[in-house]
């Protein structure tokens, strides 16, 4: 009886976590509005967590710098399974105007397995909310694997 | 035999486990629900709640390498199981399942455990933002636990005619007999009292200070994920119906209709009205208050007004 409802919540109430890893906090800012009145993400159920252990999925925005690498690994450790990453932002998929910097070591598929990819400098809280939607579906399909 | 069924129906289903449970879970989707249409929000379904609880269960669960496990994963449960006895004691207008076991002060008692169950469950995950968590959430127990003492004692003396009561039993007569607590003006500035009392005890928006998740990564249940903390929600969710049931006991007692049912659904509505004033509307117009002032608040504005009503009731204005 609680293996279906188990399984019917676990893509209705995705909390986030946010990683700036090296990002110029404008692909922030597009997240945070994500959450406003306007676009309300909270409709679908997501919530902000504020710890990675309370997190379904792990946005990550910026070029990941050598500085952030770390700890972008370590934070991608600590979220329990089943867990969805989303990069958000043209950074974490090809380093954008960063590529060839020294100090940066991106893109982000190359140190862990990306979900879902939404682009754009910076992509619009419509995008970021397609983006976060189809997380959901792989979150669903990851539970009903497990 | 049909003794012990009763009251195993009384602790699994009606006023205890099952009973709570669904009302607590509905009544903080209904303040989720609320609140997002306050800020001008679509916001998530009312059952939200009941989805994040069976989303967590369905979690791994990390124990971190530094936490005490038993510690760790017994204290939500110690938690929750306080939070079910207080719904058992908590009369509905003249329904009391388990008259006579437990007075205000067993209450008073109680409320005090799923609050130092987070603070051991902080302490037993070893991280040091549950350090901070936790002597915030210890502040808070100090704050609020002075003017709640002080309500309740004011109840007493006016119920217990002559004397002080402490028992359920007699509150409830005395506000079937005189009307509801409410109604005696001396009584109102304990009842706003106790409406501030509310969301502190709660853990509610503008004092939210032990879990503040963006200051501190959600205080004491930093470290916890999956099952204990799908207690952990349940016991804040259990706290949203037994706050204001436990204000409706204490000042919107009476009566009653003589159907259980009816009493029920009217009890409900009462402990909605409550929670809609007490928890709703601070959470959709306040900002996070700091520690100091969540303190320098309660023991200076809302110890007085419970002082002062006490002080009214005792020379029997």
């Amino acid at each position: 009886m609680f293996k279906k409802l188990i399984k019917k919540s676990a893509g209705k109430s995705p909390w986030l976590f946010h990683v700036n890893a090296g990002s110029c906090n404008g692909c922030d800012i597009e997240i945070v509005a994500c959450l406003t009145p306007r676009y309300d993400a909270e409709r679908f159920g997501f919530k902000l967590a504020g710890t990675p252990r309370h997190a379904d999925i792990i946005v990550v925005s910026g070029p990941v710098t050598s500085q952030t690498k770390e700890r972008v690994l370590r934070v991608l450790a600590q979220a329990p399974e089943p867990k969805v990453v989303v990069a958000v932002g043209s950074c974490p998929q090809s380093c954008n105007v960063f590529k060839g910097s020294y100090s940066v070591e991106g893109p982000l598929k190359n140190l862990t397995h990306v979900d879902v990819e939404v682009c754009g400098c910076a992509p619009k809280p419509e995008a970021i909310m397609a983006g976060l939607v189809e997380a959901t579906k792989i979150l669903r399909e990851k539970r009903g694997e497990n | 035999m049909t003794m012990i069924l009763t009251i195993l129906f009384y602790i699994l289903i009606f006023p205890g486990l099952l009973f709570c449970v669904t009302a607590g879970l509905l009544l903080s989707g209904i303040d989720r629900k609320l609140v997002a249409r306050m800020q001008g929000r679509v916001g998530p379904p009312v059952t939200q709640p009941i989805y994040d609880f069976f989303k967590l269960l369905g979690k791994e669960t990390i124990i971190p390498a530094a936490a005490n496990k038993k510690v760790f994963l017994t204290a939500p449960v110690v938690g929750f199981i306080s939070l079910v006895t207080i719904a058992l004691f908590i009369p509905i207008k003249l329904f009391m399942p388990m008259s006579g076991v437990a007075d205000v002060v067993v209450i008073l008692y109680l409320l005090c455990i799923p609050s130092l169950a987070l603070i051991v469950g902080g302490a037993a995950s070893g991280s040091p933002f549950a350090g901070v968590g936790i002597s915030r959430e210890m502040v808070a127990i100090i704050a609020y636990e002075l003017p709640l003492a002080i309500i309740l004692l004011t109840v007493g003396k006016l119920a217990g005619v002559g004397g002080v009561t402490f028992s359920f039993d007699e509150i409830e007569l005395y506000q079937a007999y005189f009307g509801p607590n409410i109604a005696h003006w001396s009584m109102l500035p304990a009842a706003v009292a106790m409406l501030l009392v509310i969301p502190c005890e709660a853990g509610s928006h503008p004092f939210d200070i032990a879990e503040a998740e963006t200051e501190i990564c959600e205080g004491p249940l930093c470290e916890y994920s999956g099952r204990p903390l799908a207690v952990f929600k349940l016991n804040a969710a259990l706290k949203t119906f037994v706050m204001p049931a436990l204000f409706t006991a204490l000042f919107l007692g009476g009566m009653g209709t003589g159907r259980l049912w009816l009493d029920v659904l009217i009890f409900l509505a009462e402990c909605f009205a409550v929670m809609f004033v007490s928890m709703t509307l601070p959470h959709a117009i306040c900002a996070r208050l700091k520690v100091e002032q969540t303190f320098k608040f309660y023991w200076t504005t809302v110890t007085g007004l419970a002082i002062c009503s006490f002080a009214l009731v005792w020379l029997g204005v």
